[in-house]
């Protein structure tokens, strides 16, 4: 119980700030938690490792949760992983009822984000413990399904595997650093680049440019328009609100929590999987779904579960591999080195303290935000209202801050900014995906030390299969994500040429509808 | 035998390029099958009108695209100029930061009243000043 010593008020506190920033973030539309976390990272770099976990951590589910907000009060997702909850929520907030909406989608929410953060206290340290064994060789197939897994949940396999590919080889730019046993040579630049790049990109500029710079100019380019001008957010009644509402969904509660997790547990998946994923098993799944995507409930409670469950999810492949579960964890990955912590199989059993400092940060900002959003909703619904030629300009601002700062005061960070914004703007624009760059990015150099040390020391490509029994598993995982990816490509054709053949058909109309009507 | 086949040896002073070499291939193999199976018929449905080029054939409000790629490359620009003029005192991004926000904003600002324009020119100038003093000052963090 040492650890509770690190527990003062200013750690409460706080907790307590970044779930408050963390919900505003979030609930401003376009924002999203992962860009909470990066503008505010410059915060965490004069506090010590316990306050700066804290606020990392209280941001991160006031992220998550704030999209509920302007999802349901506006029918536009705050944060992609609200998408389901608009679906129920914005009829209900039509019907007057959108306090009482908020106030389910807060329940939801908590009992998401708790349900996962058992799961992570339970199994991160299993996980741990199990992969501390790994050699080279299984950690650079972890790597490998990490990405194919990425990929194969992509809208095209090929294209996130490219996207991918692409991330692996911008983190190969610079030395092959001498500490992880390289020759210390530098490749893939030129000469004059030398002085700028001798140790690649780092990482957190990277990332704040392809979250932060990227949405401004995607922003830009369509003209900054106020999408909420003039409308007017409606709240509805006080009264209307009573826990009975939870009666009978304990199942559903339950079943979208553990989706939740454990899409959050999948490296580079976003939220929006999770959510869609609850809705759509809800829909199929409950006695009585006829009310969902008129004001049900239920579709809110399985969509907010789900998307709160994530944080715990996608911090266990973080905390026990050091592979980030999604972009947000990603910019936490970068938060954590600066704090001089290295995330991976070691991080559990060598900072005990820090683990349980994590695991009561992430509880009791599970909590803050119930109590913040359960009680001052009202308030909160209001910054949905933010104009963007206000909120922009203060965005790349932080960005500047936290790019410059990283490495105390070096002025080719803030260019890494532009020049990673621009890029994420073309990825986006020509259809690349950025996720899977983003993880290649991350885990790219790591995979070179590993891939190139095991052939070293074996001399054969072929002890990637016969190192041990669990690099046979790792194998069959990585071929079961690719399959799985090829079937779902098959199948979404598929049911693109059906449509297709319906549009020139006209006789099929009847029975396209109807098989329309059944998917969604 | 197989072993013989999959055997390998790295040179240690080139084994800087050994990785990269491998991800150029799979990259140059990728952007091989990207091309045939998606960027050709893309193309195609480009030249039969039913589909249009990212970027080049999209609307786009120029004004305030390249406004903001002006601005953010003087921005960057100028806060590191100004700010070797007070070394160590984070006056370049104070100054420089307070010009940009507001320009950003009156770039951003679809309709000029007088309520909206004071917003801005005020928001300019505290919200850059909290941010220098918070960090630069409580913080004692670097800004240029």
């Amino acid at each position: 119980m040492e650890f509770l010593s690190f527990l003062d008020l200013s750690f409460f506190l706080l907790v307590g700030f970044g779930t408050l920033v963390g919900i505003i973030f979030g609930a401003i539309p376009g924002m999203t938690a992962t860009m909470a976390v990066a503008v505010c990272l410059p915060l965490t770099y004069a506090l010590g490792l316990n306050h700066g976990l804290a606020l990392l951590l209280g941001l991160y589910v006031g992220g998550i949760s704030g999209g509920m907000v302007p999802a349901v009060l506006l029918n536009i997702p705050g944060t992609p992983s609200s998408i389901t909850t608009t679906f129920d929520g914005y009829p209900m907030a039509q019907k007057g009822e959108g306090e009482k909406a908020l106030r389910i989608c807060v329940i939801a929410s908590l009992v998401g984000g708790l349900v996962s953060a058992a799961v992570l206290f339970l199994f991160a340290p299993l996980l741990a413990d199990f992969s501390i064994k790994f050699s080279y060789v299984e950690k650079f197939l972890i790597i490998l399904l990490a990405l194919s897994v990425i990929a194969s949940l992509s809208n095209s396999m090929l294209i996130g595997i490219f996207s991918g590919v692409i991330g692996v080889w911008l983190s190969l730019i610079g030395d092959y650093s001498i500490s992880d046993g390289g020759n210390g040579h530098t490749r893939l630049m030129f000469d004059f680049m030398e002085p700028y790049l001798f140790e690649g990109f780092s990482l957190l500029p990277v990332l704040i440019g392809i979250f932060g710079i990227s949405t401004i100019l995607l922003e830009a380019e369509k003209g900054v328009k106020r999408d909420v001008a003039g409308e007017r957010v409606k709240i509805g009644k006080e009264s209307a609100f009573s826990f009975s509402i939870f009666k009978g969904s304990f199942t559903n509660l339950t079943r979208s929590s553990f989706i939740g997790t454990f899409v959050g547990m999948l490296p580079g998946v976003g939220g929006s999987a999770a959510s869609v994923l609850a809705y759509t098993q809800e829909k199929n799944l409950a006695k009585d779904s006829s009310q969902m995507g008129k004001g049900a409930p239920q579709g809110l409670i399985s969509s907010e579960s789900a998307n709160n469950a994530l944080t715990g999810g996608a911090l266990i492949p973080l905390l026990s591999l050091g592979i980030p579960g999604d972009s947000t964890t990603a910019v936490l990955i970068g938060a954590f080195t600066l704090q001089g912590i290295q995330v991976g199989p070691l991080f559990i059993p060598e900072n005990h303290d820090t683990w349980y400092v994590m695991m009561t940060a992430l509880v009791l900002a599970n909590f803050v935000m119930f109590v913040l959003m359960f009680f001052a909703i009202k308030h909160i619904a209001k910054v949905v209202m933010v104009p963007k030629h206000i909120l922009y300009p203060l965005i790349v601002m932080m960005c500047v801050v936290g790019a410059y700062a990283i490495n105390y005061g070096i002025m080719f960070d803030v260019w890494t900014l532009l020049i990673f914004g621009v890029l994420g703007y073309l990825i986006q624009k020509i259809g690349l995906e950025v996720a899977p760059l983003i993880i290649g990015f991350i885990l790219g150099s790591q995979a070179e030390v590993y891939f190139v040390k095991s052939l070293e020391s074996f001399g054969t490509y072929s002890i990637f299969f016969t190192k041990s029994p669990i690099a046979l598993v790792l194998w069959a995982l990585i071929a079961a994500s690719v399959v799985f990816a090829i079937a779902m490509g098959f199948k979404s054709r598929a049911r693109q040429k059906m449509e297709l053949s319906q549009m020139h058909d006209p006789s099929h109309t009847a029975s396209g509808k109807h098989h329309d009507s059944r998917n969604d | 035998m197989a072993s013989d086949l999959l055997s390998v040896s790295i040179d240690f002073e080139t084994s800087h390029l050994y990785f990269p070499t491998l991800v150029h291939w799979i990259l140059g193999i990728l952007f091989a099958v990207i091309l045939l199976t998606r960027v050709v018929p893309f193309m195609a449905a480009v030249r039969r009108g039913e589909r249009t080029l990212p970027i080049i054939g999209e609307s786009r409000d120029n004004k305030r695209f390249f406004g903001t790629f002006a601005l953010i490359i003087a921005y960057f620009y100028l806060m590191d100029v100004v700010g070797n003029l007070f070394p160590y005192t984070g006056y370049g991004f104070l100054f420089v930061s307070m010009a940009f926000v507001l320009l950003m904003s009156l770039l951003y600002l679809h309709k000029w009243t007088r309520k909206t324009l004071v917003i801005v020119a005020v928001n300019a100038v505290v919200a850059p000043a909290l941010v220098w003093f918070v960090l630069a000052k409580l913080f004692t963090i670097t800004l240029p």
